[in-house]
């Protein structure tokens, strides 16, 4: 299927039309030609009424009637002497013409005469020129012309017709494209959009046609009404975060009171864990908005940080040094970056017992990766672990907690920093997860 | 352990925190006060001199940032905040709110208690006013003096619009301020969507900044976004 703009499609149609009207109006032209081509030369009885009056009239008369017929469509002169010749048969001329050679050689009853046609152009038609000897001992020459139709301009007047046309066809098409361009501006426009931003009126096009305008309305409407319900959804979610917040504030100092130690610490844990979900799945979503903020962080100070704080924890992390060292900013929302971080180093410490972290430069990116000296993670189910709520533990114990949001939350917050996350062996046989995010400025 | 004559407000809209809260610091032997909104604050205010001031991010009526300049501009007292927002708290103890120190909810009376030593521990601090002169790249600028100043000293003259703009960039450094937002703080409305203005002044302050300083590149473009200011921003000495 041929892919053709609108514009396209409107000019097509254009110059087909007025193809179509040129045809036709040459048609039409020599259709006149048939109807009008007898009227417009002179009379082939005038001619033979001319011949007698000369016959009969005095021969110093005779200039004088010369005189009295000549007109735009017919001169006639006199030669002395009989010099006919003959009407060759072997002339080029159309049907038409050929028919009204016969009609004026019949005319002309008997007398030698011959006709000659010639001086065919587009614009000027057949000349026939007559030629009768005539019973006083002259030859009467006759130039029979067909007076041509035209305008002012001397042109005739199919040709400014159709000039005009054209004008006229290709000032439509200049129109046509006015009238299309709001479509291309509403398509970038759409393309622009951005549901998270408030909604303000960005459509600034203007058209009469009511179809587009119908659906530059139509598309405002939408446009509301995306931005209404992400604005209505991240202000719910806020609304849940802060109250589920003030509950577990409660709860986490309500736990306190808890008299067997045990209990007391797992209580706390929970509510920790609980606490964590909430923020993954509020930051996801904001992410999936495109609300995160944008500013320039230090990855490495970053990571390093949080394994410093790991570390002191007692916790089996290691960050591993970088042999060229290189500027490590990223543009990006600092908490979520910090999410990203903490995610996988947690993931490596739950299930694969320690964690090793590398920064190193790839191209523009930076590559974030982190090994544990857990089992690793089967090729096949590398996609759906980064999926919600998928853990691969088949008992879906609660024993290493965790509510299995947590690499789908890093895909989605890598992704809304343009980078890419992939899952791989690390070389001593446990998992490894490779993150990458593009480095500013580069 | 602790300084039994140290005076605590809290202002916590939750009634049920502001109980557990007190219980916590009652047990650790403080003067305990409480306060549920802004207007508790200021009665609470006259009755004592509080020490400390835990504080609630978000209260309804005049907010905790509003109450954190307030008890900042007047008084010396310690101020740590309770944030709900995880994503605050880089600004909370910034240049912006002035606080003390943070806790993020949902906290345990462990963590609380020690922040609350913590700041004790550092004694009061004579109250003045928060200086406003900020060192970037090789310049200082002076925000109250409205003058900015190259390595060597020699001031780098700026017009109003430009030193405004320069301003804001200062004042929150290393993030991405869109033209909207440029637009709005240094003319106080909204720009129309074809305005570029805002473009036209950071090219001009671009030009001046790296004629001061060749190559330091320090205000970038971000696609699609708008601009921002590379380097990090400090206190002078």
């Amino acid at each position: 299927m041929l892919r053709l703009s609108l514009t396209a499609r409107i000019a097509l149609v254009v110059v087909l039309s007025l193809a179509a009207a040129w045809l036709g109006s040459v048609a039409v032209f020599y259709l006149s030609i048939v109807h009008q081509g007898r009227s417009l030369r002179p009379l082939p009885a005038q001619v033979a009424a001319l011949v007698e009056v000369l016959e009969h009239t005095p021969p110093a008369e005779r200039p004088q009637v010369l005189r009295a017929v000549t007109s735009y469509t017919l001169s006639a002169r006199l030669e002395p002497g009989i010099d006919v010749g003959a009407t060759l048969a072997s002339q080029r001329v159309s049907r038409l013409t050929a028919r009204a050679m016969k009609v004026y050689l019949s005319a002309l009853g008997g007398r030698p005469s011959s006709v000659t046609a010639s001086g065919f152009t587009f614009v000027r038609p057949v000349e026939l020129e007559l030629r009768v000897g005539l019973r006083t001992g002259d030859t009467l020459i006759v130039d029979v012309n067909r007076a041509p139709v035209t305008s002012v301009l001397g042109l005739p007047v199919g040709f400014v017709a159709g000039l005009l046309g054209t004008v006229i066809g290709l000032a439509a098409l200049i129109a046509t494209r006015r009238q299309t361009m709001p479509l291309a501006e509403l398509a970038v426009a759409v393309d622009r959009f951005d549901p998270a931003e408030t909604p303000v009126r960005r459509l600034t096009l203007r058209s009469s046609v009511p179809e587009i305008r119908a659906l530059l309305a139509a598309f405002e409407r939408l446009q509301g009404r995306l931005s209404q319900l992400l604005v209505g959804r991240m202000a719910m979610l806020g609304g849940i975060s802060h109250d589920v917040r003030t509950f577990a504030t409660r709860l986490r100092l309500r736990a306190e009171l808890i008299p067997n130690p045990i209990e007391r610490e797992r209580a706390i844990e929970d509510i920790g864990d609980m606490i964590r979900l909430l923020d993954d799945a509020l930051l996801a979503s904001r992410a999936g908005a495109g609300e995160l903020d944008e500013e320039l962080v230090e990855l490495d100070q970053l990571v390093s940080a949080e394994v410093a704080a790991r570390r002191r924890e007692g916790k089996a992390i290691e960050l591993c040094a970088t042999e060229t060292p290189f500027e490590c900013s990223v543009l990006g929302d600092r908490l979520a970056l910090r999410r990203i971080v903490t995610n996988l180093i947690d993931n490596a410490l739950k299930y694969g017992g320690s964690a090793r972290l590398t920064l190193q430069a790839v191209d523009a990116a930076v590559a974030l990766t982190v090994d544990d000296a857990g089992p690793g993670i089967p090729l096949q189910a590398r996609e759906l672990v980064m999926e919600p709520f998928v853990r691969l533990e088949d008992s879906r114990s609660r024993r290493t907690g965790g509510a299995g949001l947590g690499l789908a939350v890093v895909r989605a917050l890598v992704e809304a920093h343009r980078g890419t996350v992939r899952i791989a062996d690390a070389p001593g046989g446990g998992g490894r997860v490779i993150v990458h995010l593009p480095l500013f400025g580069s | 352990m602790s300084d039994p004559a140290a005076a605590v407000l809290i202002i916590e809209d939750d009634p049920a925190i502001r109980e557990l809260v007190a219980n916590v610091m009652r047990n650790e032997g403080y003067r305990v006060s409480v306060a549920e909104d802004a207007a508790g604050m200021d009665a609470a205010l006259i009755r004592t001199r509080p020490d400390v001031v835990i504080l609630d991010l978000m209260l309804p009526g005049e907010d905790g940032l509003s109450i954190c300049r307030r008890l900042r501009a007047h008084g010396d007292c310690r101020i740590l905040m309770l944030t709900a927002k995880s994503e605050e708290t880089d600004r909370v103890v910034g240049l912006e709110m002035g606080a003390d120190d943070y806790v993020v909810k949902p906290f345990g009376s462990r963590e609380l208690l020690a922040r609350v030593r913590a700041l004790l521990r550092r004694g009061t601090r004579a109250p003045q006013a928060p200086d406003r002169r900020f060192a970037f790249d090789v310049f200082v600028i002076d925000l109250d003096a409205r003058r900015l100043a190259a390595g060597d000293g020699a001031p780098v003259a700026l017009t109003d619009v430009e030193f405004d703009l320069l301003a804001c960039f200062v004042q929150r450094p290393r993030r991405v301020l869109t033209r909207e937002q440029l637009f709005k703080w240094t003319r106080g409305r909204l720009p129309d969507p074809l305005d570029r203005t805002i473009d036209m002044i950071v090219s001009r302050l671009r030009r001046k900044l790296e004629a001061a300083h060749p190559g330091s590149g320090l205000i970038a473009t971000v696609r699609n976004g708008g601009y921002l200011l590379t380097s990090h921003v400090g206190r002078t000495p």
